[in-house]
């Protein structure tokens, strides 16, 4: 297990995915702003949350990224098609189970079953994140394969 | 193809505003132009100049329905609009929350509200927003009772209690019940989620929002002469504020035309830099020193890109205004096309400019400011340029097409100078520059002094060696290049007064025709102003006063003002409302304040 890949690349990767999520974002490409998303589950400035939630994200990159170097280490091999191949994984998981469980848990995003006295206000992503654009599930798809190619690329297993 | 509701007259439409974007409200409760997500961008309600195609958010009687009662909300930016249904009453009442600073709100929440008096009123909804210059349909979804619609990374959800079914592109019927009153709610997300807010929970937000307006409106000085409608002109300002950077927009319109039918049609919703420094002027007046300051930083964060060169105008943000082009098949307002985008005049050399900026920053140090040492600079570099291009030809206020020597160029450039050597009293200047601002400062002087100024009508002109006087001379007086009490000063107000007017108080810019564009020239409303401005600063405060309150008799139902007016019908016509007329407005009012008081009957109003 390369541990101390882990702790650096780890963070390289979510750093990239972050990155290339926002300027897709910036593009005009979709309305998913994780750092909103997730800062919001602490705050409700929008400004701050933004801040936090860049953190919050930087820490589960880190977390995905630990499972990344264990199925590595597992298989005997890292390489950048191996990572593509998780990053793939890893979304189908992200927009199908993730980001549709999270109006259970977030206490400032709406959901279709909230009652008159729900002080909940931000648009939940839906299946796929859809409801945040059509175009949405193709960027987040993007953006978790390049996570995964730089993880390959960059961690090391026992030889 | 007839438009089966045309659109209603200039001064028929309210300014709602979120000091980041705005909407105009017709008085049959039409929002027939919002821009989103900030004044600069796409219209999502177009129908202004856009024709039915272009999209509408219509919230009333059914037609006709007189309104009985139309007003701003006393001190703050919430319209109310009251008709006479059968012997009923519907009002409307609408806003956009400006204060979100710290809440996870939307960057723009619409709230309008709908109750009935006397009886249930049968009204109806009309929601039909299209995309831009090709007018595009949004994708539909209904999430719980919000209708959301999407382009892209833009969205738009509708909510609405008690629960209506609203249909894009159809009318839909509704009754009010007194006592339940309906509220729709828009909220706008670009490339961030929707943020969704409860109707009861957005109409808070709009009564706090008036409770912070009305703590602002409640700092400026009750003595004000003319307080209410200075009032409303400087929450009007604060409304054509740009919030994320501080910069005066100069409309909220593109191409409201200066002369219907015709081809004068321009997109204002840039800014200018003179609008910005008389806006400095205007708030400072007032005591409103956040707001001063937040224009005089605007002018020097925007101007930093191109330093020591002064642009024109700028976006909202600071940076180039995109390339001025025509909107095909956009029909116009009353058929005046071509319909702009983008604005030519970006381009220009316009002496003027730098007066106007150097002149905020002297002001500013009057107010017993110090400037930064890179403000400093920045100014320091504009007195250079000054300095350095004042004998060229340029664009001059107006932006006419053929550059020439303007004369209210001439003493803009003299005033960027003066106030500039003034500034260097108090602040570190090397004597070289010094010797060369003084020497330019006095060779303009000398200029304009001879080839500016007609002894045969006692004026200054228009341009060197020609007949036609200018209104923007008006400013002299406030210079100080001459005495006001000369009678150059006074010949040139008194003959500006006399030939260039359209009637009453209005005044042409310059001689009608005489600008190289087809079609009729009409009143410019802020040379009024100025005109005050001027009578008040040389003395003649009671003259003043009746002008000014003769230009009241022309503002809109709801206090605004466009850019100009048409003298034979008082039609406001051009961009609207516009920063520059509401800034010289204040203006005027404190030249009043200002000068002396004659004692018979020329205390404040």
């Amino acid at each position: 297990m390369d541990w101390a890949g882990w702790a650096v690349f780890g963070l390289v990767a979510t750093a990239a995915l972050t990155a290339a999520m926002i300027i897709a974002q910036m593009a005009g490409l979709t309305r998913l702003d994780l750092p909103l998303v997730l800062g919001t589950l602490v705050t409700e400035d929008p400004d701050r949350a933004r801040v936090v939630g860049f953190f919050i994200h930087l820490l589960s990159g880190q977390g995905f990224a630990l499972g990344y170097a264990v199925a590595f280490a597992l298989l005997h091999r890292a390489t950048w098609w191996l990572g593509a191949l998780f990053g793939g994984l890893h979304v189908a998981i992200a927009l199908t189970v993730i980001l549709p469980l999270l109006p259970g848990v977030h206490p400032r995003m709406a959901s279709l079953r909230a009652g008159p006295s729900s002080t909940a206000v931000l648009e939940p992503p839906g299946l796929f994140a859809l409801n945040y654009g059509v175009q949405t599930p193709a960027v987040t798809a993007v953006v978790h394969v390049i996570y995964g190619v730089v993880l390959g690329l960059l961690l090391r297993t026992p030889s | 193809m007839t438009d089966p509701r045309p659109p209603a007259p200039i001064s028929d439409y309210g300014l709602l505003g979120d000091t980041r974007t705005a909407a105009l409200v017709s008085g049959d409760g039409a929002i027939d132009w919002l821009c989103v997500p900030r004044f600069d961008g796409e219209p999502v309600f177009g129908r202004l100049v856009g024709g039915p195609a272009a999209g509408t958010f219509r919230v009333g009687p059914v037609p006709p329905a007189p309104v009985v009662q139309r007003r701003y909300r006393q001190d703050t930016a919430t319209i109310e609009t009251t008709w006479e249904v059968d012997g009923r009453r519907l009002t409307l009442t609408e806003s956009m929350v400006a204060e979100i600073t710290g809440r996870l709100l939307p960057t723009t929440l619409l709230v309008r509200r709908l109750s009935a008096e006397g009886g249930t009123v049968g009204a109806v909804v009309e929601f039909d927003p299209r995309l831009g210059a090709r007018h595009r349909r949004p994708r539909l979804h209904r999430r719980g009772n919000a209708l959301v619609c999407q382009w892209g990374a833009l969205a738009v959800s509708l909510d609405c209690t008690p629960g209506v079914t609203v249909e894009p592109g159809r009318t839909t019927p509704v009754e009010v019940v007194p006592g339940r009153p309906l509220t729709l709610v828009l909220a706008v997300a670009d490339r961030e989620p929707l943020i969704h807010v409860e109707p009861e929970a957005a109409w808070e937000l709009v009564l706090g929002d008036e409770a912070r307006w009305r703590a602002w409106t409640a700092g400026i000085h009750g003595s004000l002469p003319f307080r209410e409608a200075v009032v409303r002109s400087l929450l009007t300002l604060r409304l054509l504020t740009y919030s994320p950077s501080q910069a005066p927009v100069a409309a909220p319109t593109m191409s409201l035309p200066e002369d219907p039918g015709g081809v004068r049609n321009w997109d204002y919703r840039y800014v200018w830099p003179r609008d910005a420094s008389i806006g400095v002027n205007a708030f400072l007046g007032v005591g409103k020193l956040d707001e001063a300051h937040g224009f005089l930083a605007w002018l020097l964060h925007a101007s930093r890109l191109e330093r020591p060169r002064l642009p024109a105008l700028f976006t909202l943000t600071g940076r180039h205004v995109p390339r001025e082009r025509e909107l095909p098949g956009w029909p116009g307002y009353l058929g005046s096309v071509p319909v702009r985008t983008g604005n030519g005049a970006a381009g220009q050399h316009q002496l003027d400019g730098y007066g106007w900026v150097v002149d905020a920053a002297w002001v500013f140090v009057q107010a017993g400011h110090r400037l930064y040492s890179e403000t400093w600079r920045a100014v320091r570099g504009f007195a250079d340029v000054v300095a350095g291009r004042w004998g060229e030809p340029d664009a001059g206020i107006w932006e006419v097409r053929e550059p020439g020597h303007h004369v209210h160029s001439k003493l803009m450039g003299w005033l960027a100078l003066d106030r500039a050597l003034r500034i260097g009293d108090t602040h570190p200047l090397p004597d070289r520059q010094r010797r060369r601002w003084q020497e330019a400062r006095d060779a303009i002087a000398d200029e304009v002094r001879t080839r500016g100024f007609d002894p045969a009508q006692s004026s200054y002109v228009r341009s060197y060696g020609a007949p036609d006087l200018d209104s923007a001379v008006l400013v002299l007086p406030l210079l100080g290049l001459d005495d006001v009490a000369s009678a150059r000063v006074r010949g040139t107000v008194d003959a500006i007064r006399e030939r260039l007017s359209a009637g009453g108080p209005l005044l042409y810019r310059y001689p009608p025709g005489r600008d190289g564009l087809p079609g009729p020239e009409n009143a410019f409303l802020p040379c009024s102003f100025w005109l005050v401005q001027a009578l008040a600063s040389t003395g003649r405060r009671r003259e003043a006063e009746e002008l000014f309150r003769e230009l009241l008799d022309h503002a809109s139902p709801l206090g605004l003002y466009a850019e100009e007016l048409d003298p034979a019908t008082g039609a406001h016509l051009g961009n609207y409302p516009q920063t520059l007329t509401h800034a010289a407005l204040v203006q005027a009012a404190l030249a009043i304040r200002d000068s002396p008081d004659p004692g018979d009957g020329g205390g404040p109003v």
